[in-house]
């Protein structure tokens, strides 16, 4: 089913029972959650690739693995994203 | 007791050590809470801003808080470090100082600046470079050692008030990163139009390849590009430390406080919390505190090499 719809279900639901601050609550948990969900995966890939990459030609190791620190923080950051969005949703 | 069991030993000790200093605001908290009926705990107090020294010049607010004590320790720190190791570098490197700084400079000076931009450059880049990793490097680092700095919650000890130990960092502050991107985004932009003129570097924007209609739309696409780097790169740096912290607050003690389940249930919570507490702690000491100074410097010379590239 649509999550979209779920959520503003649930906000509507939950609301209504209690008070304002519900629907924030289920904005900064999903923004997270859905946001840590797709870095997960994202650092799968970096690692995985780079372990492909290392073992396909080991004397590129010390290359290879600068890159990867680079992706990793650059995939590791989107996570935070979806975190500072949630936060704002929540206290603003 | 054998000479090579020592250095496991102290290790150990070390690491206790951490542990009991990560659990101390736990037992702090539950103790204050018990003796008398003051509010209950407030995450975010931990993150406020309670001005120190109040300075007012019209509607602006220069007061001294946490955030300026730690911004001017950290450039302190940088100076006063660099300089001294400066001064007393030898040809054959007798401590330990010179030898790191040495790996150090190594990696600013050939996989940061060298590794992105042309020479000419990379030499003329270099000390801004350098600096801005250093910083960071030091602002995150001391983030991670407790200072009493938390005014609102104080103690005892021998009759004198002493503020709460507490984390906080310069750049867990979302002003400091933004400053230093924004000295970044104006910095690239200006080498960009004093290499390539103004229309030059526009153009420039485009890759080459496309033609006709479709310059306008890329055009578009690449100017909110530009504005999405100076949102990404202060963001990025903000909230890995925000984030850093907030875990280690939450694990060491918050969380037990905040869901207040009784006697039992908090000592078994706070035990498994404070044991990830400790992980997280050598986690962002040994990995995010030089990653993230890494990534902000790459980025920048990365953005400095793009702007003044022939081909984009």
């Amino acid at each position: 089913m649509d999550l979209i719809l779920i959520t503003a279900q649930a906000a509507v639901d939950t609301a209504a029972a209690t008070g304002e601050t519900a629907g924030r609550a289920i904005g900064l948990g999903l923004g997270t959650g859905l946001a840590a969900l797709g870095t997960g995966i994202g650092l799968g890939f970096i690692f995985g690739k780079t372990i492909e990459a290392v073992s396909r030609q080991p004397e590129l190791r010390n290359d290879i693995q600068s890159i990867q620190w680079l992706g990793f923080a650059l995939t590791e950051a989107t996570v935070f994203y979806g975190f500072i969005a949630g936060l704002i949703a929540f206290f603003v | 007791m054998n000479l090579r069991s020592q250095p496991r030993l102290l290790l150990a000790s070390l690491t206790a050590l951490v542990g009991l200093l990560l659990l101390s605001p736990a037992v702090a908290f539950a103790a204050e809470e018990t003796a008398s009926n003051e509010p209950a705990l407030n995450p975010s107090e931990e993150f406020a801003l309670p001005s120190w020294v109040s300075i007012k010049i019209g509607g602006l607010d220069l007061s001294i808080n946490k955030a300026v004590f730690y911004i001017v320790l950290a450039t302190a720190l940088t100076c006063i470090v660099m300089v001294y190791a400066a001064r007393r570098m030898a040809t054959r490197p007798s401590g330990r100082l010179q030898v790191v700084l040495e790996g150090a400079f190594g990696l600013m000076r050939d996989n940061i600046t060298r590794g992105n931009m042309d020479p000419r450059m990379a030499s003329k880049w270099f000390p801004f470079i350098a600096t801005l990793f250093l910083f960071i490097w030091f602002s995150n680092m001391i983030g991670y050692i407790p200072m009493p700095t938390n005014t609102e919650h104080t103690f005892d000890v021998a009759g004198v008030e002493i503020p709460s130990f507490a984390l906080y960092a310069a750049t867990a502050n979302i002003s400091i990163p933004l400053v230093l991107a924004l000295v970044v985004w104006i910095a690239y932009h200006v080498e960009g139009i004093r290499h390539h003129g103004f229309f030059g570097y526009i153009r420039s924007w485009v890759p080459s390849g496309v033609e006709g209609f479709m310059v306008g739309p890329i055009l578009v696409i690449e100017a909110l590009s530009h504005f999405v780097r100076l949102l990404s790169l202060s963001l990025r740096l903000f909230a890995n430390i925000l984030a850093g912290h907030l875990l280690i607050l939450f694990m060491a003690g918050g969380l037990v406080v905040l869901l207040g389940m009784g006697a039992f249930g908090s000592v078994i919570l706070g035990i498994s919390t404070g044991t990830l507490a400790v992980v997280f702690f050598i986690f962002e000491i040994g990995l995010v505190a030089t990653l993230q100074a890494f990534i902000f410097s790459t980025l920048t010379a990365i953005y400095l090499g793009g702007a003044v590239a022939e081909e984009h």
